[in-house]
């Protein structure tokens, strides 16, 4: 049993990294080490201000200091957009399943991400790669609004890009003057030749407009229902499936999600809304 | 089932003639709650020992639900920096408790005290809590609990259960500490004798068979579980829309919705996490901070709702979410009735199936 269930680890950010116009990472560093599996969230609290989920972008190798990638999106991202380095803040979690990564052996992982959805990818990217042996291959599909929204630019443009047995394409809805990739919607570079459907699983992560299309697409190329791997975006509150807001259907996305298989939700309603 | 039929048989009965000198016992070591009459309908109010205000007992399930004491409104469950604990809880006793009640009880055990993740404020008051039930000798017309599993009286789920007769009540024990009260206060209990018992059993039948009388109407052919599991495309759910008026009633007064949210606070030196009650018939519940939002139409929160109390929660936990004790069905202020709801849910169903052999 837990005593403290809404007890809060405080916590303090050390460092802020800007992403992109509305989105940036902030390294936080909790007074112990949280223990957390790739695609877990955690409840970042800014006390007397609000809370919010938030996947780490970091890998959850280094459970001293994890990294948590936010879009200005709502009223407690925007407070916390205008936090600067020292800011107390507070954890609690971490909550959920995670990828379940010892499934992905032996496959081809195909990664589909766009916007901040890259923020979980990149955690779950990191801990692929520490075992890169283990798969086929990783595939990365990743888009964004304009080549400046890209998040993780370095990374992106350069170290991952070229690792072995890692093969990524980026596109953008809208280029500019600099760009020479692709441009149009994430779908548009996901090509059924890339991949050995019988051998692969899916990953996706982005705006529900994405996920949606996304999914529709790895259907057409063959993936089974529950090859395709969904972190969904709910309104978790409380973390422990007890609250009732990330509810879809009798799932608690904060507890038996967030990553669900599209063969587990796909009967319900407005997944994508 | 039988060895419980041969348990409740063989329970032993005590009577006592009156409820003073039990309720100033009950009220030694503990706050004690009691029924208070409100116009038509009963309440929970603390006890007076002086015995100024006369102490009855409810013929019906209090309109205030037992969660209420269990599962406050609001409360601090966290503070930042951390300090003393709010509000530890204190023994308590409620008499009045009805098996509706008894069940929704055993219902927000199962989310509150899950095996995972104990609610530690949940999990001391019901520790502290003395529970006295007592038999429905009236109950009212949205009563539905016969539909829904339960009676007009209680199995389980209580320390010590009164049965009302002609004279005085009827006395069961329920758990160990029900015993050590009676065994510690045996001046105040007589055995009961086999006229008395013959009384309660009589009256419980009697009152079991109204029940059923009132709610034959309201029989459907298949478990609700199933009913709703089918039900999820049903367009009934958007034509109660009409008739919802997103009062949210229908969830505060329901003993065993439990949503609540999470949200911060500032107090005068420090900074609290509060959870309060929340309703999933609320537009924005389900939205997220980008603005995307599965629930916005009302007819597909009146689904998830009832998705939930009939299909979802059975699915998780195995056993039923709604307890049938009326209480939406006397609060809604535009006559939306879950018995009509899943009345329509059953016909359609019967419905689809004939049009099924017919094909």
């Amino acid at each position: 049993m837990r005593s403290g269930l809404y007890e809060t680890t405080n916590a303090e950010i050390v460092d802020i990294i800007l992403e992109s116009p509305m989105i940036r990472s902030y390294v936080v560093v909790p007074e112990g080490p949280i223990e957390f599996a790739t695609g877990q969230f955690v409840e970042l609290t800014l006390p007397g201000v609000g809370e919010a989920p938030f996947t780490p972008s970091s890998s959850p190798a280094d459970s001293y200091k994890m990294e948590l990638t936010i879009m200005k999106a709502g009223r407690v991202t925007g407070i916390l957009h205008e936090c600067e380095k020292g800011e107390k803040v507070s954890i609690r979690g971490p909550y959920g399943n995670g990828y379940p990564v010892d499934d992905f052996v032996g496959k081809e992982v195909y990664i589909i991400g766009g916007g901040v959805g890259l923020a979980p990818i990149r955690s779950l990217f990191l801990t692929l790669i520490e075992r890169i042996g283990d798969f086929k291959s990783v595939v990365c599909r990743f888009g964004a609004r304009t080549p400046n929204d890209f998040i993780y630019k370095n990374a992106l443009h350069g170290p991952w890009k070229q690792m072995d047995g890692v093969d990524i394409k980026l596109t953008v809805d809208q280029g500019d003057g600099d760009w020479r990739g692709n441009v149009g919607v994430v779908t548009t570079i996901c090509k059924k030749d890339d991949v050995d459907v019988e051998n692969a699983v899916a990953v996706i992560c982005g705006p529900p407009i994405m996920m949606k299309f996304a999914t529709r697409s790895m259907l057409n190329f063959g993936f089974k229902d529950t090859q395709i791997y969904l972190s969904m975006e709910k309104n978790m509150s409380c973390g422990f499936g007890k609250c009732g807001h990330c509810m879809i259907g009798k799932y608690y996305v904060c507890k038996d999600g967030p990553v669900f298989t599209y063969d587990q939700i796909k009967r319900y309603r407005n997944i994508w809304d | 089932m039988r060895n419980i039929q041969t348990q409740r048989e063989d329970r032993k009965r005590f009577f006592i003639d009156g409820l003073r000198p039990f309720l100033g016992a009950v009220a030694e070591s503990r706050m004690l709650y009691v029924p208070k009459k409100v116009g038509d309908r009963y309440t929970f109010t603390a006890y007076d020992p002086s015995g100024a205000a006369q102490s009855e007992i409810n013929n019906i399930r209090a309109f205030t639900t037992v969660k209420e004491f269990l599962f406050p409104l609001r409360e601090r469950v966290a503070a930042f920096p951390r300090r003393g604990e709010a509000n530890r809880a204190k023994p308590f006793a409620i008499l009045g408790l009805k098996d509706c009640d008894l069940r929704s009880m055993a219902v927000l055990d199962q989310v509150f005290l899950e095996e995972d993740f104990h609610d530690p404020f949940y999990e001391q008051r019901r520790k502290n809590m003395f529970v006295i039930a007592s038999d429905c000798f009236d109950p009212a017309a949205s009563c539905c609990c016969t539909l829904f599993g339960g009676g007009p009286f209680a199995h389980s789920g209580f320390d010590l259960n009164l049965s009302q007769t002609k004279d005085g009540f009827v006395v069961e024990i329920g758990s160990d500490e029900g015993t050590r009260f009676v065994e510690d206060h045996a001046g105040l209990f007589a055995e009961a004798s086999k006229a008395q018992i013959a009384e309660q059993t009589e009256n419980r039948s009697q009152m079991r068979q109204r029940l059923e009388t009132l709610n034959a109407p309201y029989e459907v052919g298949t478990p609700v579980n199933e009913l709703l599991a089918q039900s999820g495309d049903t367009d009934a759910f958007d034509i109660e829309e009409q008739k919802c008026v997103e009062c949210q009633a229908c969830t505060r007064i329901c003993p065993t919705c439990h949503c609540f949210y999470l949200y911060e606070t500032v107090r005068k030196d420090y900074f609290a996490k509060m959870k309060m009650w929340d309703s999933c018939m609320r537009m924005a519940y389900a939205a997220v901070a980008g603005g995307a939002n599965p629930r916005k139409v009302l007819g597909d929160r009146i689904r998830h709702r009832l998705m939930h109390k009939f299909s979802f929660f059975f699915d998780r936990y195995g056993i039923g979410m709604c307890i049938g004790c009326g209480r939406c069905i006397d609060g809604d202020t535009h006559g939306m009735d879950i018995r009509v709801v899943l009345k329509k849910l059953d016909a359609e169903r019967e419905g689809s199936k004939r049009a099924g052999v017919a094909s």
